[in-house]
């Protein structure tokens, strides 16, 4: 965030309200642009609070992110602007790539995404202009059913203009929870053990079987059949990629999952369609919820476990950067309650009491007795290559460590791909504009995205019960555009009822020009009026993400 | 961002096209504050909220401003009566008998002229030829008193002073029109060489005008008499362009009218003074900061660029040479502050009027960053002269060590008080004596304050010490070139105590040592002046006049500490006696 | 380089940097008030004088550059007693209730009072010019009383926040520190970062929310990372007795130095919410051997009725149970389930809010202990 924030000649922030969701990292950009003068493009349907000190705000339809993408880049390759040497030597598929973007000239671009022609010329020329540019993005990118297309196109973007692997240039996501990018590095993923490596890798598996003790495919195939006390499976890691929360939750319904185990999530808040996940849950055979509040999702759960709060347990978090930090322990865990890893090493250890001859007590990570965190660390450090010189002495000691730091003499790695990219070459992908999933029509015709705000923290688990942001912002306020307001008599504080083909909440009404006419801005703080009461859950087809930001809806005074 | 306190409310139409008459320029919020509190007779949190959204600024900045400047008001006012609250005035008062505390001469004004105006006290309007002044609206009104209030709802404006009359001793040059010439006539003021300065200039090079300028010694006349040249060639060898011309008109030092003088009887002077310096500098846009007071003057300056203009002598390609150059009238609001340059270049941007760090100095990091000039009225309107007639012309009116001529102000208790143009080198003598024709009558001298506001509280001792601008070592300062002589009915203690009165008005508040130090030395000589004083008032005033003279931001911070040392070092008896409780 | 010195110490130093830069530089100590290294110097206080050989007035060491055969001394006899005496007008007007300031102890004004043995005047104002608390917002407690008008506020809120709330008004005595046109913060679109709490030398901007909780000397402070977005703000947690009383700013957090956001600042206090679990809990039902099938009804009941950890007697009521009993239901259940329909009928969800360490357990519990790839958390939403 540094180089992005002290080095970028020009920001285009595309899908990330940077200043509500990643304030501190919001006022760095502030700063580049009051007192470095760095440009600023922001490509979002609302006028966000960024937009305030934008030298360009480009109010795009939501949903067309890509045609944006591309007609920006043909503009790009119209006027010459491409950095064509860093193209020639570090990236292939260029001309496949060319011949789409060559689709979208700048007034049907206009048209599909109400941009003024001026508008995308300006912007393209201070985007390419500007050596480095830093593109930024968040969930206003992913949450579609295009999320991933989008991404790729704003990777086409970096690599069309050689701003990859410099400071202060790349694409540079803005990870919203405090520990996703440690969850994705830990292996919280279906696909993937630690620091991505993949579940389908017969290599991956042999190495954390050994580890784990567990069989590798050929320790199975010398075992002899009265050993099988299991099903040969039992004895091995899965070679199947597992399944994503968004397959998972709805899976209970046809009988594909049977039990879950969820720690510190709110799948009643959080996850797209309320009313269907309700569903799913009661019908759930057996749901352990691990919490350090009763949660909506608390009402489904037949065991609750009392974790602890960050403020009660020392570890690890990984930014957005890749950067990992300790969290110390200031108080004791309170009342009964206990830090999230004594609890699984307790279950584990009953667990594999139970389920015994599946791992070999004899491999060197097969245990599960850790008196600290500084311990699971070191296993981490060792079946984790990213991380292999990450350890708690030398945070404790001050290092300041972004992975990968392989080593324990290694120093972190601030910047990746400076020199090529983890596949070689870097590829461009031909990628073209789709329609969101849900269109407004006569029934519903407005447009809901939805997103958090400032004062407020997801679920509002953990913001709803601080009182101080309660005062400031202590009720569901839905966005909407002075136009819009007078057209529905809405004069002052009213409350609406916004509907769509899943559901119905009702929510105060906050007029504002932040949102266009046509659009309604929703959050997903208050369970008594949660945006997701409404939202769909289409799916990107490779990330599994829902398209939260594009929802048709009906807006009507209560 | 959202929170349950933020309404929506779009910008006032009514604002937003003030602003865009102002092409939305930030640099815009002072006019665009007094536009919107003429419409509405006041400014309110949502005005000015709207005023700064409109010009894309914080809203605290501007009303940073609407509480920083004394013309621009939070409470609703109609017609405003400003009574002038200067030293002059008071001390033309205090004789005649009159209320001579704020308080009491606001009050005394409001029952006699009715609700029809608010009135409210102003720091010396520089108006002291005809004290006690007033201002109502904008037209400056004087000799007035409370008593003639209803003339004054009626009209009547008091009578202007006649300044053509040639003082024994006087050389006159930048005086010498006065009264000769029509001075909205560009006519008349062509017919009588005004603008050959210029055109000499225009048929030369930059360089050697500079040369010219810097060879005839001229120092400004602001007060601080720092050489000319050498800040033009400061500015001339700075690469960085644009380059900006600045016109310090922002006179309001008490005891200081010499600026309107010149400006109301020859206004062309001033503008060829400063196009001469723009071309010298390599300059082609130029301010002239004038203090809000001088809303007449202002007129009169801009009818003057206009006629100019006309004759090309003045914008795009003067008399035909590549030279362009303009000039802009910029009305201050009220502050005495904005006189230090750095303040005033401050202002003009569109701020409050707070001294910056020096260095860098104006000739580097001026207006808008760029290289500038700052010049007082009375410099720039040397300067044609000087073209005109050469350097060593410049040198040769004055047979004392300072080259040329200055005006002067005398003001109190002399025969004959005003204003008159005199080489350097006079005595305090000569100015009561030659020049003011000597004592009035039954007046006895006692002290003079010399210089200005911030001048020297002087007894006869220095009566006959030749003053310059470093004569002050010798503790006798000529400033701005004022002198007020106070005959034995004046305490020095009550005319410090309203000089104190006025930098506590005045201080812009960004030190500590001058904010508090001004306001409290001037409780401490309500004190002494009521005849409350106590054991240790006068150590009190000593250390705080050393801790404003040493450690203060500015200038006026700094120069408060003159009239507090020089009062306590002449008149220390007297002190000492109100400092004991001995009723006079 | 340029050679200068200071207390007749012969220095090096670059030119470009200012006295003060060069004194700390050099282990002389300055007294400063209004300056912070993180902020653009302003000149303001005067307590950082400091005299220059040949200069006619003192100097403040914080704006004023050092230059080739300057000669500076820090503290002379004229020095000291201009700082103490600066010192003593800011006090004339400042309330004398250190005794029950909530900053005592970690305020720049009381210790420079302390160091110059500075006398309250017995004139002044002395803290009745403004209300005390004066805006009506939860988190920033505003006490004009104390300001010494050092104007960090304002720069804190212009140069780290990027905002540009707090400003000043009026003039001279009367200058006062506003925000926006003289409104209340949040009316000014004020984020409630804090930042200005945190630059704020004085008492007089404050935290609301532990005002009056404990001082400097009695909170220990944790420092580690914040649990809200994926910025990584560190900052140190305030604790005492065993209880988290608050956040202050840690200048030497990698990321953010002094800056928070209002999350991170203020919304710690869910942390001993009495919402807070703090016992295992299971449905009755468990504890009466009963399958879940068999209380359908008794669930959809509860359900409608919205009543949660209550104790009807239903077998969906929740139970308060010890740790090892808890763990050993759901030891039994996950084996069942493991055994009767697979591993991979199972799901587990990790968290974004945990720990990298309870993640990795939470990635070997379910691909070692059970056997199944299905594991996930909210990356996606």
């Amino acid at each position: 965030m540094d180089d992005v924030a002290n080095e970028a000649k020009a920001f285009f922030i595309i899908g990330s309200n940077t200043t509500e969701q990643h304030p501190v990292f919001g006022t760095m950009l502030r700063r580049a642009v009051r007192y470095r003068s760095a440009k600023l493009v922001v490509a979002d349907p609302r006028k966000i609070d960024i937009t305030e000190i934008a030298t360009l705000h480009l109010r795009h339809r939501p949903g067309t992110d890509i045609s944006l993408l591309n007609g920006l880049m043909y503009i790009i390759l119209e006027k010459g602007w491409q950095d064509q040497s860093f193209i020639d030597e570090r990236t292939e598929n260029f001309d496949e790539f060319k011949a789409t973007v060559m689709q979208y000239p700048p007034d049907k671009v206009s048209e599909t995404t109400n941009i003024p022609v001026e508008q995308l010329y300006e912007a393209a020329e201070i985007i390419a202009s500007s050596k480095p540019t830093a593109v930024l993005w968040a969930m206003g990118i992913t949450q579609h059913i295009v999320g991933v297309r989008n991404v790729m196109d704003l990777a086409n973007l970096q690599m069309l203009l050689g701003n990859m692997g410099k400071p202060g240039g790349g694409v540079n996501p803005l990870r919203g929870q405090n520990n996703v990018q440690g969850a994705c590095d830990m292996g919280g993923l279906p696909n993937v053990y630690t620091a991505y490596q993949p579940v389908t890798s017969e290599e991956a598996r042999e190495k954390f079987a050994k580890a784990w003790g567990l069989r590798t495919k050929d320790e199975l195939g010398r075992m002899k059949d009265e050993e099988f006390s299991l099903s040969p499976s039992s004895f091995i890691l899965s070679d199947k990629v597992g399944l994503t929360v968004t397959e998972m939750i709805p899976g209970i319904l046809d009988g594909k999952i049977k039990s879950l185990y969820i720690i510190g999530e709110d799948p009643v808040m959080s996850d797209p369609d309320t009313n269907h996940i309700r569903k799913c849950l009661s019908s759930v055979d057996f749901l352990v919820l691990q919490e350090i509040f009763p949660s909506e999702t608390a009402a489904y759960a037949d065991v609750l476990l009392p974790g602890s709060s960050f403020a009660e347990k020392t570890g690890t978090f990984t930014n957005t950067e890749r950067r990992v930090q300790i969290v110390r322990q200031a108080i004791e865990p309170l009342g009964d309650s206990k830090p999230d890893w004594w609890i699984l090493s307790q279950l584990a250890k009953k667990l594999l009491a139970r389920i015994s001859d599946r791992v070999r007590k004899d491999a060197p990570h097969a245990g599960w007795e850790y008196s600290n965190t500084s311990e699971i660390m070191s296993e981490i450090n060792a079946l984790t290559p990213s991380y292999g010189g990450i350890t708690h002495a030398r945070l404790e000691a001050g290092e300041r460590l972004q992975w990968p730091c392989p080593t324990a003499d290694h120093p972190g790695t601030p910047i990746l791909h400076t020199k090529q990219f983890t596949r070689g070459k870097g590829k461009f992908m031909p990628i073209d504009h789709v329609p969101p999933a849900e269109r407004p029509d006569d029934e519903y015709p407005m447009v809901m995205s939805t997103g958090r705000v400032l004062y407020h923290w997801h679920g509002g688990q953990m913001t709803r019960r601080a009182e101080g942001i309660m005062q400031v912002y202590g009720e569901a306020l839905v966005e909407l555009n002075p136009d819009d307001a007078e057209k529905l008599g809405v004069n002052g504080r009213n409350i609406l009822r916004i509907t769509s083909r899943r559901g119905s909440i009702e929510a105060q009404a906050w007029v504002t020009d932040r949102v266009p006419p046509g659009m309604v801005y929703a959050n997903f703080h208050f369970p008594e009026a949660s945006a997701n009461e409404l939202t769909h859950a289409s799916l990107d087809p490779v990330s599994k993400i829902p398209s939260y930001k594009v929802t048709a809806v009906r807006v009507e005074l209560v | 961002m959202t929170n349950k306190k933020i309404i929506y409310r779009p910008i006032s139409p009514e604002i937003e096209e003030l602003a865009r008459e102002h092409g939305n320029e930030p640099e815009a919020a002072l006019e665009l504050l007094k536009e919107i509190q003429t419409h509405h007779s006041v400014l309110t949190p949502t005005s000015i909220t709207d005023a700064a959204r409109a010009l894309k600024l914080p809203p605290h900045q501007l009303y940073g401003m609407a509480t920083f400047y004394s013309m621009l008001s939070l409470e609703e006012r109609k017609k405003v009566l400003r009574v002038c609250d200067g030293p002059v005035c008071w001390l033309k008062r205090a004789n005649g008998q009159s209320p001579v505390n704020s308080d009491q001469l606001v009050s005394e004004w409001q029952n006699k002229i009715g609700g029809e105006f608010s009135v409210e006290r102003t720091s010396c309007l520089g108006l002291c030829d005809r004290a006690p002044a007033v201002l109502v609206e904008d037209e400056q009104a004087g000799p007035v008193e409370a008593n003639e209030a209803n003339k004054v709802c009626e009209g009547w404006r008091g009578v202007q002073t006649d300044f053509s009359e040639v003082r024994k001793g006087e050389v006159r040059v930048m005086t010498s029109l006065i009264g000769k010439i029509d001075p909205d006539s560009i006519e008349d003021a062509l017919a009588n060489g005004v603008y050959d300065g210029l055109k000499k200039a225009l048929q030369t090079d930059p360089g050697t005008v500079l040369s010219e300028v810097e060879s005839s010694g001229l120092q400004g006349r602001g007060g601080a008499g720092f050489p000319v040249g050498r800040k033009w060639r400061f500015v001339a060898s700075e690469k960085r362009t644009p380059r900006y011309i600045i016109c310090n008109a922002d006179e309001s030092e008490p005891l200081i009218f010499k600026d309107r003088v010149l400006i109301d009887t020859n206004p062309h002077q001033l503008i060829e003074g400063m196009t001469i310096a723009g071309y010298a500098c390599g300059a082609s846009e130029a301010w002239i900061y004038i203090r809000g007071e001088y809303e007449y003057q202002a007129r009169r300056l801009e009818k003057a660029i206009e006629q100019a203009k006309a004759k090309h002598l003045l914008g795009e390609n003067i008399s035909g040479t590549d030279f362009s150059f303009n000039i802009h009238v910029h009305r201050g609001a009220g502050a005495y502050i904005c006189g230090e340059e750095t303040a005033l270049i401050e202002s003009l941007e569109g701020k409050r009027g707070e001294p910056r760090l020096r260095p860098p100095y104006p000739p580097t990091y001026g207006f808008r960053g760029q290289p500038t000039t700052v010049n007082n009225v009375e410099s720039f309107c040397a300067v044609p002269h000087i073209l005109k007639n050469g350097a060593e012309w410049w040198k040769s009116l004055s047979t004392y060590a300072t080259p040329g001529t200055k005006m002067y102000m005398v003001l109190g208790h002399v025969k004959n008080p005003g204003l008159f143009e005199a080489p350097f080198g006079l005595t305090l003598r000569q100015i009561i004596e030659e020049f003011g024709g000597g004592m009035a009558d039954d007046s006895a001298f006692k002290f003079a304050l010399c210089g200005g506001a911030a001048g020297t509280i002087v007894d006869e001792s220095l009566l006959d010490v030749p003053i310059d601008f470093s004569s002050g070592q010798k503790g006798i300062s000529l400033g701005a070139g004022s002198f007020l002589i106070c005959d034995q009915s004046v305490s020095p203690v009550t005319m410090l105590r309203e000089l104190l009165h006025f930098f506590a008005i005045e201080s812009c508040g960004k030190c500590t040592p001058c904010r508090v130090g001004t306001w409290r030395s001037l409780e401490t000589l309500k004190h002494l002046a009521a005849g409350k004083g106590q054991k240790g008032d006068l150590d009190e005033l000593k250390t705080l006049a050393e801790l404003m003279q040493d450690s203060s931001f500015c200038g006026l911070g700094q120069s408060v500490a003159i009239p507090m040392k020089s009062a306590l070092t002449h008149f220390g008896a007297e002190f000492t006696k109100a400092e004991n409780n001995v009723q006079r | 380089m340029i050679n200068l010195k200071i207390n007749g110490k012969e220095i090096q130093a670059e030119s470009g940097k200012t006295v003060l830069q060069v004194a700390k530089e050099h282990d002389i100590h300055i007294p400063t008030l209004c300056y912070h290294k993180d902020l653009n110097p302003t000149g303001n206080c005067r307590m950082c004088i400091v005299e220059v050989k040949g200069g006619r007035f003192l100097q403040a060491a914080c704006v004023t550059p050092v230059w080739e055969g300057m000669e500076i001394e820090t503290s002379s006899e004229k020095v000291m007693k201009d700082r103490k005496l600066t010192l003593e007008l800011m006090l004339a007007n400042h309330p004398v209730d250190c005794l029950i300031c909530d900053v005592s102890g970690e305020c720049e004004l009381q210790d420079l009072a302390y160091e110059y043995q500075a006398k309250v005047p017995d004139w002044g104002a002395k803290g009745t010019r403004y209300p005390v608390d004066s805006d009506p917002n939860p988190f920033i407690r505003v006490d004009m009383n104390k300001c010494i008008l050092c104007r960090r506020c304002e720069l804190a809120c212009a140069e780290i926040q990027g905002r540009d709330v707090w400003g000043v008004a009026k003039r001279g005595f009367e200058e006062v520190i506003v925000a926006g046109a003289g409104v209340p913060l949040l009316e000014a679109r004020c984020e409630s970062c804090g930042q200005c709490v945190a630059y704020c030398p004085t008492g007089a901007l404050s935290n609301k929310m532990n005002y009056g909780m404990g001082r400097a000397h009695q909170v220990k402070k944790v420092t580690t990372t914040c649990s809200y977005c994926g910025v990584g703000c560190q900052f140190d947690l305030l604790v005492k007795n065993n209880k988290v009383i608050g956040v202050s700013s840690n200048p030497d957090a990698p990321v953010n130095g002094m800056a928070l956001c209002v999350k991170g600042r203020y919304g710690y206090d869910f942390i001993h919410h009495p919402d807070r679990l703090t016992k295992p809990k299971v449905r009755r039902y468990l504890l009466e051997g009963k399958k879940k099938s068999d209380i359908r009804n008794s669930i959809v009941d509860s359900q409608k009725s919205k009543v949660e950890l209550s104790n009807f007697g239903s077998p969906w009521d929740w139970v308060e149970t010890e740790w090892d009993k808890a763990l050993d239901i759901i030891a039994d259940k996950l084996t069942d389930t493991r055994t009767n329909f697979g591993a991979d009928t199972m799901g587990f969800l990790t968290s974004a809010k945990c720990l990298n360490e309870e993640n990795y357990l939470m990635n070997k519990l379910a691909r070692q202990v059970i056997g199944t790839n299905n594991i996930d958390h909210c990356a996606r939403l």
